[in-house]
């Protein structure tokens, strides 16, 4: 049976309804029950006692009826005239009538049946008129073995199947000379007086001997339970303290038996059973069981007032707690428990609910800090900044539709420079404080409320600006850029941070938080590469973003379609302008747009990690090209450029040695150019590559030098063997005096180490003497030779090398 | 004197003819204890042996009480019933032995009372209740009464008996106390106890 079919299941109340009622008719029943048991039990412990009374009432009753005959009887028994006539000696007939109608009348007045004289043989001498001589013949044989030599006999006899009651009182002259006989059947009146007087049944059995079964000469009991009661056998008179059960008739009798006979066997002659009956006796009055049953009826109303009331105690703070249970679930936290004040188990109850209400709001409290703020600068993190970003606009545009107002909102994001590096070097410790210092600097920045700084992630920040335009959030970039000019000073260490700073406009820039946010990351992204102050969003960048992007899915397809082309660039030494080498520079053959130039691709290629493909790319076709020139005859030594992330792949050794090996090619054939920057983001490890490469032979150049951070002494613990001045220097060396001193200078101290320098964006004759005047060790510009196809380079060896053994002496005509 | 009287009587009769034994009879009631005043009667089994009425038998009234109590008389005998109390008696019996009234008396009554049929009379006073006799009426002169226990009835001839032995603690409804005893000429002593059924050796 399912829950669904009983109802009552579904209701606490209803329940305890349902167990007090149950449990209030187990007890009445129990309760009518064990009455009944023990009035059962009183009723076997009382009735022997009472049959007992009864059995005493009848010997009692057949005592005195006994007395009252032989008190009368005695009077005539010791009447003169009686004898007289008794033995007078004519003997006719008068003489015998008189003595029938003197046995007559003390008949009367006994009340008997029978009334007669014996001689001294206990032989009928004389009887009373009518009655049933055989049955005084019967009473007379079986008294005379009873008779007393002088005194007085009473039995109860058993004549023609009826009991009999029989007195003899003797007649003394003066001494006994015979006996006046009293008879008479045991009737109705004893039995009416047993059952008034005592409550009992009586009922008297007769049998001939003990082979004949009992018969029933007279009851008070119905015939039916009388034969049972016949057919019991009794063999036993029963002792006065116990009680035989006879079953009959569906009821159960307690018999007391009681023989009457003269020898007090049972073996014939008459048997008095005492009975009562058990169930009667057993039996609930019915004023009794009407009192049970009214009480039972006021219990069950009681109870039931009682548990409905109990019920409703219990069930109604409870659904007040299912009620809170469900507000908690719904995420109300406000709202505090009733029913506190109990001091029961649901008073107990209920505080355990509002002290798991309280823990649990302060958990949502710490789930949203969590989720909300960052833990180490106390600032918003990118969840909340974007939700803030939302709110401002919203707040905006209701401001636009309530009063026009034309508020902008702006997005400043910022990303710290070489953190990364701050926190190898110096710790992570030190890299949180950085943060921290940072998130106070920007904090200091904003002088408006509304205005939010938030730490999106590592090293970015992004400030929410409020009532803003394009112009304000420009100048509190700059400020913000100053601000960071100023060195962090964290306990020993001096810290320099600089950052890219990126700005977005709404509505100028974008229409929604998430768009306003990406631009601003663009523009952020963009100024880290221009590395020229901040850089406010432009559509421009956004486009270029989205070309690169595609370009990026192409450029790899670009290698598996042969779209890459290998271009080289002559590298002359300056002292006899001999072709000494060649740089290897990528061009991708795009076949819709044409050449894609470098700085389209390549910087992508680095964020991504195609860089590391490309390099393998370009190192692998530039050993092939080797090989081709050196079969031509002109032994050069070609430049590979490595990016940021093949110095850190620590496998970038082993890659490059497999190649040589299959293409039989020396390392000292090659010369590997690696920027300043990329060697200073993870210093140690590319210190760990450039001395593996080293060692594998390879020569090692500095790209740029002179646009990053490093500085020659540090520069001397590498195993590096030239020095590429950067470009923007070589061309402005001429107008710019500074800028000649620092190629000057650079070259001296370069060959004080034992460094090769090497001039690029050779552009003009002049520059190319100045450089030989400055001792610079070798050239590569326009002026000498572009990037060209490898075909074009053997060719423009080739006429390079006439003209040079034409012994053109001036440099400076070489080539324009 | 009665006893004296019937012992000369015996002797009379059996006188010469043959040479007579005494039967000495030890009489004890059904406890085993010698009783005295016990009446033993040999009575001759097939015969009769000759008695007369005895004379001047009577039994007074003196003081309430019957005197004396028990009286043993020969069939015929005549008893005179002398009144010596101050007060009238009422002497009756209703025996089959003998059944008579003396209706209220005083002084000696005219005739006396003849006991002619052998058996037991119990006499009463219809006055007094207390008052109480037995008159033995015996068919054979061969009687004794006992006296330390032992009747001995003198010259018995030889023959076959039937010792007959009354005493008044009987009751009425008690059978005759007979038991069969044969004499020869010598003497003889005979122990009897009296019971319920009968006389016993």
């Amino acid at each position: 049976m399912s829950v669904n079919d009983r109802p009552w299941r579904k209701s606490l109340g209803a329940r305890i309804i349902v167990v007090f009622l149950a449990l209030l008719l187990a007890v009445q029943l129990v309760s009518f029950a064990s009455l009944r048991i023990s009035l059962s039990r009183h009723a076997h412990n009382e009735m022997p006692a009472k049959l007992e009374r009864g059995e005493q009432l009848l010997r009692t009753l057949l005592e005195r009826r006994v007395v009252a005959v032989a008190d009368v009887t005695k009077v005539t028994a010791s009447d003169f005239g009686f004898s007289t006539v008794l033995f007078a000696d004519d003997h006719d007939e008068d003489h015998e009538r008189t003595i029938t109608s003197n046995l007559d009348s003390l008949r009367t007045r006994v009340e008997a049946t029978e009334v007669a004289f014996l001689g001294l043989d206990g032989a009928v001498q004389h009887r009373s008129s009518g009655g049933d001589a055989a049955a005084v013949a019967s009473v007379a044989a079986q008294l005379r073995p009873q008779l007393p030599a002088n005194g007085f006999a009473s039995e109860i006899m058993r004549v023609g199947g009826l009991p009999y009651q029989v007195v003899a009182v003797p007649v003394m002259k003066p001494r006994v000379v015979g006996w006046i006989l009293i008879a008479f059947p045991l009737g109705e009146k004893l039995q009416h007086d047993v059952k008034s007087l005592s409550g009992t049944d009586l009922t008297l059995l007769t049998r001939a001997s003990a082979r004949e079964p009992w018969a029933v000469a007279m009851t008070t009991l119905a015939g039916a339970n009388a034969n049972d009661l016949a057919e019991n056998g009794w063999g036993a008179p029963t002792a006065p303290d116990a009680m035989a059960s006879v079953p009959s008739q569906g009821d159960e009798l307690g018999v007391h038996a009681l023989p009457l006979g003269a020898d007090r066997r049972l073996d014939g002659g008459v048997l008095a059973l005492i009975s009562l009956s058990v169930s009667d006796a057993v039996r609930l009055p019915a004023d009794l069981q009407f009192q049970l049953i009214l009480i039972t009826l006021t219990a069950i109303g009681v109870f039931a007032a009682g548990s409905v009331v109990t019920a409703r105690r219990v069930t109604t703070p409870l659904r007040g707690l299912a009620d809170a249970a469900e507000r908690l679930g719904a995420g109300d936290y406000a709202t505090p428990m009733r029913g506190l004040t109990r001091g029961d188990e649901l008073g107990a109850l209920s505080q355990s609910f509002e002290r798991m209400r309280i823990s649990v709001a302060e958990n949502q409290a710490q789930i949203l800090r969590l989720a909300y703020w960052d833990t180490l600068t106390a600032l918003p993190n990118r969840a909340r900044f974007r939700e803030a970003v939302g709110d401002a606009l919203r707040d905006a545009a209701d401001a636009r539709l309530a009063n026009g107002a034309e508020f902008g909102v702006a997005v400043v994001m910022l990303d710290l420079n070489r953190f990364k590096h701050v926190n190898d070097v110096l710790g992570y410790s030190v890299g949180d404080q950085v943060l921290v210092g940072i998130a106070e600097r920007l904090s200091r920045a904003l002088a408006r409320d509304g205005d939010v700084v938030a730490r999106l992630s590592g090293d970015e920040f992004a400030i929410l600006l409020r009532r803003t335009d394009a112009a304000q959030a420009e100048a509190l970039a700059l400020r913000i850029e100053r601000s960071l000019e100023q060195p962090l000073v964290l306990g020993e260490h001096k810290v320099d941070m600089g950052a890219g700073i990126g700005i977005a406009c709404w509505p100028l820039h974008a229409d929604d938080a998430d768009s306003l946010l990406v631009r601003a990351e663009m523009a952020m992204y963009a100024a880290k590469r221009q590395t020229n102050g901040p850089v406010t969003y432009d559509p421009a960048i956004d486009a270029t973003s989205v070309q690169t992007l595609t370009l990026i899915s192409e450029l790899r397809q670009a290698v598996d379609r042969n779209e890459l082309r290998l271009y080289l660039q002559p590298k002359l030494a300056l002292e006899d302008r001999r072709v000494v080498g060649a740089e290897a520079l990528v061009r991708w053959q795009h076949p819709t747009r044409g050449l894609v130039p470098p700085m389209q691709f390549i910087p992508f290629a680095e964020q991504t990690g195609f860089i590391r493909t490309l390099t393998m790319w370009v190192f692998e076709e530039a050993a092939r090209c080797w090989q081709i020139l050196a079969d031509e005859g002109l032994q050069l030594r070609l430049s590979v450029n490595l990016s940021t992330r093949d110095l850190l792949d620590l496998d970038l050794p082993q890659k490059f040695a497999a190649l040589l090996a299959r293409h039989e090619v020396p390392a000292k054939a090659f010369c590997l150019e690696i920027t300043e920057s990329a060697i200073m983001d993870d210093p140690q490890r590319a210190l760990a590559t450039l001395d593996a490469l080293s060692a594998m032979g390879f020569k090692l150049s500095i790209d740029d030098f002179g646009t990053g951070y490093s500085s020659l002494a540090y520069l001397k613990r590498l195993p590096v063997d030239e020095l590429k001045i950067d470009q923007s220097f070589v061309r402005n060396m001429q107008s710019d005096r500074d800028d000649e001193m620092i190629v000057r200078s650079t070259i001296d101290l370069a060959h004080n180490l034992g460094i090769m320098v090497v001039a690029e964006g050779v552009e003009t004759a002049e520059a190319w003497n100045l450089l030989r005047e400055l001792k610079c060790d070798q050239a590569q510009g326009y002026h000498m030779g572009k990037p060209m196809p490898v075909t074009e380079f053997s060719a423009w060896c080739a006429s390079w090398g006439m003209r040079r053994a034409a012994g053109d002496a001036d440099g400076a005509l070489l080539l324009h | 004197m009665l006893a004296r009287t019937a012992l000369l009587a015996a002797l009379l009769c059996v006188g010469a003819a043959a040479r007579a034994a005494t039967v000495d009879v030890a009489v004890s009631d059904a406890a085993g204890s010698p009783l005295a005043d016990a009446v033993v009667m040999l009575e001759p089994v097939g015969a009769k042996l000759p008695v007369k009425p005895m004379v001047g038998a009577q039994i007074a009234q003196h003081d309430l009480r019957f005197s004396p109590q028990v009286s043993v008389v020969t069939v015929g005998t005549p008893v005179m019933f002398p009144n010596q109390d101050t007060v009238k008696h009422h002497v009756y019996s209703y025996s089959p032995a003998k059944t008579f009234q003396i209706k209220l008396y005083a002084g000696v009554p005219h005739t006396p009372i003849v006991f002619d049929k052998p058996g037991v009379a119990v006499l009463g006073c219809n006055i007094h209740d207390g008052m109480l006799a037995w008159v033995i009426v015996t068919e054979t002169p061969l009687w004794a009464r006992s006296a330390g226990g032992h009747a001995k009835v003198l010259d018995v001839p030889p023959g076959s008996y039937q010792i007959h032995v009354w005493h008044s603690s009987l009751a009425e409804t008690t059978p005759p106390q007979l038991l069969p005893l044969t004499v020869a000429a010598s003497d003889v002593e005979q122990r009897v106890r009296l019971g319920p059924g009968g006389l016993v050796k």
